[in-house]
């Protein structure tokens, strides 16, 4: 039954109809994003039919995206706009050949309305890099043996995910290619284009039945290419995350090509040598760098953050006496004051979320055997396992009460460590104490 | 009487920008299906049709979450390095402009407004912050109704995940607040190293700049108050209360109505 699921959820996400793409792009990771989390279900609650599951996902699919509009109309950034992909967790990575699909249905210049897709995080930036025109680069690091069928066919180009698109390849190929090439004509195509208008089709359209669904291995398990995936869980998007450092490089590539004006993406892409990053990349960040450094007005605008105005801000003064001065010291105080929070918070949450993944593991080692972690812990919490989760290990209100001295211990500590093992065995007495 | 979360959450989301208002969690919705959840007997087809949307919701929102954030973190690493460069320049033709005796009221303008622009960059990247722990703190709520409600086991790996989403690793913006910071503290050293409100002592309701991100930032600190004061989902893998000390101060900076502009 899991398996089914694991199986017809890909389909979902790589779904190719325009109308519905967005619907796929929350839904099809959720249910087999978290494999664990299923398994405990499944033993908390009664198993249900495969058929029950299956045409679940037919409902899903059909059901309108309400959730469209966020992603798209309300995207002021010049220049792009994101399809994301499936759930956030799942490595499925399909959105290049998506990408494809998208464009060679439509006019290239429309397609950057597609472009979005995944989130990678670069290499170092030191690292050397083939340049690779496509986003499949990172592909070619798979070495997951889940997905054997991908690394075969295409000799380090653009894998693609669906066994009835390996035919498409090449015409894939192909078709990239010649947008590469094109590029330099592309480049003032886009600034004309982004311009002026608007995004009339923020969803592309697609011709394919969007309720077939395709038998598919399961692809959603694929590892990530390490490089990419530094720092970020994430990377079945198009989306690329951006780094000081990394734009560092950009800038630098775009100066040594005669400023943000004339530099093209393809050159700075050349320039700029980062494994992985690709064309569309490049050129969605080299519109958002124009904005910013030659139309500062626009950029204002349409930052949707509508900043009171110096004027504003002296009349007030004029009013309170404070002075701009003043004003602005006091607003700093108020930002840092709230910075300050946000980083004794999170430091908070995290630190709680390990003793929650450590007291888990501890659990889970006492339901398997050893007792000599908990040095003698009474017999009542050594048995408790009868919990209603059946052989799943939760964390019954008990046993959170008597794992708070454990927490309780912890949290003044400011420190945030991995480790389980220090902090358990230093408190692991504890318990006693109540 | 304690406000609920979502209550709070939402006033959060009145007082942020506007193009940020759909981008914060969905909570209302999410708790809606974890009640639908906890209602129907699970082994209906209703059951895991709603936790199955649920899930996806979930998902959804992440995307949603991360999408917004990448996106918001890469116009501020670009308008940094643009701050910086002007910085720069005004810093260097301010020390050549004083050589040659040229207008210092000049120079005086325009390090003015590289202030107010560090001080506003400052400003909207901590609200960017905030919007993450927000989020994060919603999630979180959400799952321990989840768990508490159904008796599963969502949370915790689910958490997990989350930690490791884009949008919730936000060194990097962190990092970039605390250079601007640094940048204020070397350009415009502070005249009085002095505590927050101590040159304001005695003008309460009075003081507040119509900035948009300063309202904003005051309401986001006394809505993290505020939710921290205890919850229906408060157990051991809660936070403690948020102290600040300046908290009374802080209530009364929040503007009661925009100051018209006599034109």
């Amino acid at each position: 039954m899991h398996k089914l699921m694991m199986e017809a959820k890909p389909a979902l996400s790589i779904q190719r109809s325009g109308g519905k793409q967005l619907s796929n792009f929350g839904f099809p990771g959720a249910v087999t994003s978290f494999p664990n989390i299923l398994n405990h279900k499944k033993e908390s609650y009664p198993k249900i039919s495969n058929s029950q599951h299956v045409s679940l996902e037919k409902d899903l699919m059909q059901r309108p995206p309400t959730v469209v509009s966020p992603f798209s109309s309300n995207n002021t950034t010049v220049g792009h706009i994101y399809s994301s992909s499936s759930g956030f967790s799942t490595d499925l990575q399909f959105s290049s050949d998506q990408r494809q699909e998208n464009h060679r249905r439509q006019s290239p210049f429309i397609s950057q309305s597609t472009s979005g897709g995944k989130s990678v995080v670069l290499p170092h930036p030191g690292d050397p890099g083939v340049l690779q025109s496509t986003a499949s680069s990172h592909f070619n690091h798979q070495s997951d043996s889940r997905c054997p069928r991908f690394l075969d066919d295409n000799n380090g180009d653009p894998i693609v995910y669906q066994s009835e698109d390996l035919g498409k390849i090449n015409e894939w190929k192909d078709w990239a290619d010649q947008i590469i090439i094109d590029n330099d004509e592309l480049a003032s195509d886009w600034d004309g284009l982004l311009g002026g208008t608007s995004f009339a089709d923020p969803e592309p359209k697609f011709e394919t039945n969007k309720s077939e669904q395709i038998p598919a291995t399961p692809k959603d398990t694929c590892a990530t290419p390490g490089r990419c995936s530094s720092g970020n869980a994430g990377p079945t998007k198009q989306r690329m995350r951006w780094t000081p450092e990394l734009h560092e490089i950009f800038v630098e590539a775009v100066n040594k090509l005669g400023g943000g004006e004339r530099a093209t993406p393809k050159g700075v892409l050349k320039l700029m040598k980062v494994e992985g990053l690709t064309i569309y990349h490049v050129k969605s960040h080299l519109q958002k760098y124009r904005t910013a450094r030659y139309r500062p007005e626009t950029a204002e605008e349409s930052s949707d953050k509508k900043l009171t105005s110096i004027e504003e801000l002296s009349s007030l003064d004029l009013k309170t006496g404070i002075g701009i001065s003043e004003a602005l010291r006091l607003q700093m105080e108020v930002q840092k004051r709230l910075h300050e929070q946000l980083e004794i918070q999170k430091n908070l949450q995290l630190q709680i979320e390990e003793q929650g993944r450590c007291l888990q593991m501890m659990f889970e080692k006492q339901c398997k055997s050893s007792l000599d972690l908990l040095k003698g812990g009474s017999s009542t919490r050594d048995t408790d396992n009868s919990k209603p989760g059946g052989g799943s290990i939760s964390l019954s209100t008990e046993e959170q009460e008597t794992a708070q001295p454990l927490i309780e211990q912890q949290i003044p500590k400011a420190k945030v460590t991995r480790r389980c093992d220090s902090p358990l065995s230093e408190s692991a007495k504890a318990p006693h104490d109540l | 009487m304690k406000m609920k979360f979502g209550k709070r959450l939402q006033q959060q989301i009145q007082q942020s920008f506007p193009g940020w208002r759909d981008k914060f969690l969905a909570y209302k919705k999410l708790k809606k299906l974890v009640k639908l959840i906890s209602l129907a007997p699970s082994m209906l087809n209703k059951s895991s049709k709603t936790e199955a949307e649920f899930l996806h919701l979930l998902d959804y929102e992440i995307e949603k979450f991360n999408t917004f954030f990448m996106e918001q973190e890469e116009d501020f690493i670009i308008h940094h390095k643009e701050l910086q460069e002007k910085i720069k320049e005004v810093v260097d033709i301010g020390w050549g402009a004083n050589a040659n005796g040229s207008p210092a009221l000049e120079m005086e303008d325009k390090m003015e407004k590289i202030r107010k622009a560090i001080v506003n960059f400052h400003g909207e990247m901590v609200l960017l912050l905030n919007y993450s722990n927000i989020n994060y703190t919603g999630l979180s709520k959400i799952l321990k109704k989840y768990d508490k409600r159904t008796g599963g086991v969502l949370r915790l790996p689910f958490i997990q995940k989350v930690l490791e989403q884009p949008f919730f690793t936000t060194d990097s913006i962190s990092k970039l607040v605390k250079e601007c910071e640094a940048t204020i503290d070397a350009v415009f050293p502070p005249a009085k190293a002095t505590g927050m409100f101590h040159s304001q002592a005695g003008n309460t309701a009075v003081l507040v700049a119509g900035e948009d991100i300063f309202r904003n930032t005051v309401a986001a600190l006394l809505t993290m108050q505020e939710i921290r004061r205890g919850s229906s989902t408060h157990n051991h893998f809660s936070l403690p209360p948020l102290s600040l000390p300046d908290s009374k101060i802080i209530q009364s900076l929040i503007v009661l109505s925009p100051i018209q502009i006599p034109s």
